[in-house]
């Protein structure tokens, strides 16, 4: 557990991903140059970079859906040759079933990966409760809103427990303001959990209020080319956070680095 | 008059001009009745012969149902197998295609000198008609599973096996339905082709027999039960369909 208003990782906290030298590449077109990056336990790293900078493709290989021509991922000290049960993974869409109720989609991710008895013996009525989905369980998602059907995709996922948290802009889609919402949640929840939290986005503001530190990628091929620590007291807080003159700084700095400030 | 009231009552009233134009057509010229027998004559002509045509339309339902199961219950198999196994999607699957081009009607001599004049014949003909479209949309809709749906089950660690139940069947079934709604009828054309061939039963031997004796009447009785039958199945299809509400966006 991490106190709050602590800074919550120390350096000392052991490696949970090791990216080695990764590369891909898509017939003679090459999405990744050798990126290589150390993510910490419990950390909330940030993937920042332009559009096809092969930002979602670096998530797809961390959580073993693709492979990779060079390098390679370690998790836990684990070669990364497939997907692993301790890493749960957010789309950019809300990946639900349309054929089941809410209830029945928030226990989907246990359901397959553990079984049927344990998603049944799960209780998610705190989780209902954490995304406000109070009520919505026997809804189905074509019912919900946008906001909502994410909100269930990232319950299902958190419902696993996984030590890793992979999300690929899985607020990309939303307004402003359940944007915000839906990030204060997560950063409750990853605190709260002591996950490790690996967030691809594009948005510098979303990358600096949440995490301790943002790589920042270059167009392709992708490579890291800052990481930046962020260095921001927590718990942190959409309004107040962003007021501060340090927010401001970070984000001039991001926005530099990615050629837009 | 609210929009959907409205609607029934103009096709209501549409239907009663049609009605009143035959009726009155067929009396004002005085029509024979073996060339166009007047609505009433076959509404008395129904009736007379309702024993007749319940007994018919029992063989072709029969005739019907069986062949629209082994349509239903092969086709799937067979799309199955053409999806999972990529030697069957090299072999078997232009088989199917060029297969489907043939004029079913034309195999149906051809049928019933292989069956004979009983029920196999007519059961045959019938699956048939309903196999091919069975076969094209269970393979459509296995194949329409969304990628990022897939990608989600990879992810999750999903068994083969849990994805094909959880994540394929029902995203095939929509589009099974939609197979089926067009197979029922055509199994009705099959039974009714496969009678006209060869038969001593059924609706279609009752069309063909009523007309070769100038009993033009009992023949649009029958062909009145057949339409009725292919509605009634029709309809029981839609309503199975319902259960399947969920649509891919």
């Amino acid at each position: 557990m991490v106190a709050a208003g602590l800074k919550p990782v120390a350096d000392m906290a052991p490696t949970a991903i090791a990216i080695d030298g990764v590369t891909k590449r898509f017939g003679g077109l090459t999405a990744l140059e050798n990126v290589t990056a150390d993510i910490r336990d419990r950390e909330f790293v940030s993937i920042l970079g332009p559009s096809g900078c092969g930002k979602s493709t670096l998530l797809r290989i961390l959580a073993g859906l693709v492979g990779c021509e060079e390098g390679g991922i370690d998790i836990f000290g684990g070669r990364v040759n497939g997907p692993r049960d301790d890493v749960g993974v957010v789309f950019q869409t809300a990946n639900l079933l349309p054929w089941l109720n809410i209830e029945a989609n928030l226990r989907l991710g246990l359901e397959i990966r553990r079984g049927k008895a344990v998603a049944r013996a799960t209780e998610i009525a705190p989780m209902v409760e954490t995304l406000g989905l109070k009520g919505f369980e026997q809804h189905f998602p074509h019912q919900l809103s946008g906001g909502m059907r994410h909100r269930v995709a990232i319950g299902q996922t958190l419902l696993c427990d996984p030590r890793v948290l992979l999300m690929d802009e899985p607020f990309g889609a939303l307004d402003a303001l359940t944007r915000d919402r839906l990030n204060m949640e997560l950063l409750r929840i990853w605190q709260r959990d002591a996950k490790t939290v690996v967030l691809i986005t594009h948005s510098i503001a979303e990358a600096v209020l949440l995490s301790d530190r943002v790589l920042v990628m270059s167009e392709r091929p992708g490579r890291v080319i800052r990481d930046v620590t962020i260095d921001l007291p927590r718990p942190r807080d959409p309004s107040k956070t962003r007021e501060s003159a340090a927010f401001g700084e970070y984000v001039v700095e991001l926005s530099r680095l990615m050629g837009v400030g | 008059m609210t929009g959907p009231i409205r609607q029934a009552a103009e096709a209501l009233l549409f239907c009663i001009a049609l009605i009143i134009l035959w009726e009155g057509g067929v009396r004002l010229f005085e029509v024979k009745p073996y060339l166009l027998p007047s609505l009433s004559a076959i509404a008395a002509e129904t009736w007379r012969a309702k024993e007749q045509l319940w007994h018919h339309s029992l063989v072709t339902l029969g005739e019907v149902a069986l062949g629209f199961a082994f349509a239903t219950v092969l086709g799937v198999a067979l799309a199955a197998l053409i999806f999972f196994v990529p030697l069957a999607k090299r072999t078997l699957y232009p088989f199917v295609v060029a297969l489907q081009s043939i004029p079913k009607i034309g195999l149906a001599p051809i049928i019933v000198v292989w069956c004979g004049y009983g029920l196999a014949s007519k059961v045959t003909m019938a699956f048939l008609f309903a196999f091919f479209p069975i076969v094209i949309t269970t393979l459509g809709g296995l194949a329409s599973t969304p990628a990022h749906l897939e990608e989600h089950f990879r992810a999750l660690g999903a068994k083969p096996w849990a994805s094909f139940w959880r994540l394929r069947v029902p995203s095939a079934l929509p589009s099974f339905v939609d197979g089926a709604k067009v197979a029922m009828p055509l199994a009705v054309i099959g039974a009714i082709v496969g009678e006209f061939v060869g038969s001593n039963d059924g609706l279609g031997n009752l069309i063909l027999i009523a007309t070769g004796s100038s009993q033009t009447a009992l023949s649009f009785s029958a062909l009145l039960v057949v339409t009725g039958l292919s509605l009634v199945l029709f309809y029981l299809i839609e309503a199975l369909g319902r259960l399947v509400w969920w649509r891919q966006g």
